[in-house]
């Protein structure tokens, strides 16, 4: 599973990293550091990365099966 | 009064541009929570509704889906109209929240990082301190009005910090934000503008001690707007008054609203208040549901610039869009069981009661904070209280607010 982090989409909300702080973290502005980034999960944060896309109100936050082409 | 289509008027069909009409008054003054009661059967009526109690009339986007998607429409929806009650509120200047697009962007890059977790940390100290100092300055008494005594003096306090202002200064201050914010609410410009002086002079003077004795930008908000630059220009001395006019206007009467209505439901269910005093590590999930239950900001407005097709609504240059926070926040398509208050509800943090998409609320983190000291420093202090009996608890309409919560307590 790999977690997908749209910039253009990132408000700063910041509950994906208070949902997901193994996985995500915030930058000096409130966003999220991993904005623009795409990687793979590991397989023990699976549960945090679901947790982080259902927490982002802009669906700035995509999980894909493959990574991307 | 409110009222509400008759069933002639649905007998009738009334719509507008195809869209049913209702005449809801969301403005008046009602028994506490009596707005969420009237919005959640709007919602339940149709998916689009067009509400003709305004001058311009507005379409309200009701659901959680349709009001999430709606704060995404940022690129055609403006804030020519801030809100979908008061469309003509928009002469008085707020900034960065008239701008859009990128000069709005622009602006909120500067302010963010004030109001970022990270800033937010580094003044939770001194909120704790601040909070704890009210709140024993209380106790002794056994019994107070908590919005006037505490609720508006806390994040009054804090708005001056974070202007590396004196707190001290609040026992004036607090006076002028108050008469500005009612003079407006009452629709009396004339005395508003005698406040709004006195609180503008006072911006002056913070400011430009700035200007002459700058601290650092990083840390500073107000040193940093002196030297910013924005397209290589400055930012005008009245751009840096009108910021600091909105942030006092979006921090101050929120908070104070917010807390008044957890307060009074944490001193009407015991059960709830005693789970927070047993085990205050819930908290945090807490502060998210009480937000998405009592959101204060019930609607958000956006003025249409282009025609568009939003799901079968038709929507027209000009029209006026609510969108609907509150009634997404009890949305049951959203959230099982909406408008019971469950303190570990899981996904309590998908509310919306702090917008979405570019304005999305910039104090968001700050009040966050504001909320769970307040919760984790009373309950410690104050475990046990009730209202005062014999009161009847009103509610202001609009932006929704008690105007007073007398509570007691054992000394």
């Amino acid at each position: 599973m790999y977690i997908s982090i749209d910039e253009a989409k990132c408000m700063g909300h910041g509950r994906c990293y208070g949902v997901a702080p193994e996985l995500l973290s915030d930058d000096v502005e409130g966003f999220v550091a991993q904005k623009g980034e795409c990687w793979k999960v590991p397989d023990d944060l699976l549960g945090e990365a679901q947790d982080a896309a259902d927490a982002c109100p802009e669906g700035a936050i995509a999980l894909l099966e493959q990574a991307p082409a | 009064m409110t009222e509400t289509p008759t069933q002639a008027d649905r007998d009738q069909g009334q719509s507008h541009r195809g869209c049913p009409v209702v005449h809801t008054d969301y403005t008046q003054e009602t028994e506490v929570f009596g707005h969420y009661a009237l919005l959640d059967p709007d919602r339940e009526k149709s998916r689009f509704l067009f509400n003709d109690t305004t001058d311009r009339g507005f379409f309200m986007l009701q659901r959680y889906d349709d009001v999430r998607e709606g704060f995404q429409q940022h690129a055609t929806w403006t804030t020519a109209v801030r809100s979908a009650l008061r469309p003509g509120s928009s002469n008085e200047r707020l900034l960065p929240q008239d701008l859009n697009g990128q000069e709005h962007v622009k602006m909120r890059r500067i302010l963010n990082q004030y109001f970022a977790p990270a800033a937010v940390r580094r003044m939770e100290e001194m909120a704790t301190e601040r909070c704890i100092e009210l709140i024993e300055e209380l106790k002794p008494k056994g019994a107070d009005d908590f919005v006037a005594a505490f609720a508006i003096r806390y994040p009054t306090d804090l708005f001056l910090a974070l202007l590396g202002l004196p707190v001290s200064d609040g026992e004036f201050f607090l006076e002028w934000s108050e008469d500005y914010f009612n003079s407006l609410l009452a629709g009396q410009p004339e005395r508003a503008e005698e406040s709004k002086k006195k609180i503008m002079d006072y911006f002056d003077r913070a400011v430009n001690e700035r200007r002459e004795n700058p601290l650092d930008p990083d840390v500073d908000m107000v040193s940093r707007l002196v030297t910013a630059r924005i397209d290589d220009e400055p930012i005008s001395q009245e751009d840096i008054r009108t910021i600091c006019l909105t942030l006092m206007l979006a921090g101050l009467d929120t908070t104070r609203s917010a807390l008044g209505f957890i307060f009074a439901h944490l001193a009407s269910n015991p059960e709830d208040r005693r789970k927070i005093v047993e085990d205050p590590s819930i908290i945090p999930n807490a502060v998210e549901e009480f937000l998405r239950t009592f959101p204060l900001v019930i609607q958000a407005g956006r003025e249409v610039q282009e025609p568009a097709d939003f799901h079968g609504l038709e929507l027209e240059q000009g029209d006026v869009v609510w969108l609907g926070v509150a009634q997404a926040n009890r949305d049951p398509r959203k959230f099982p069981d909406p408008d019971k208050v469950v303190l570990d509800r899981a996904g309590a943090n998908q509310h919306l009661a702090f917008g979405g998409g570019p304005h999305r609320c910039l104090g968001m983190h700050l009040a966050r904070l504001e909320l769970k000291v307040v919760l984790e420093e009373w309950h410690k202090r104050i475990p046990e209280y009730r209202i005062a009996e014999g009161t009847e608890l009103r509610e202001r309409g609009g932006q929704l607010t008690m105007t007073s919560l007398p509570l007691e307590w054992e000394v």
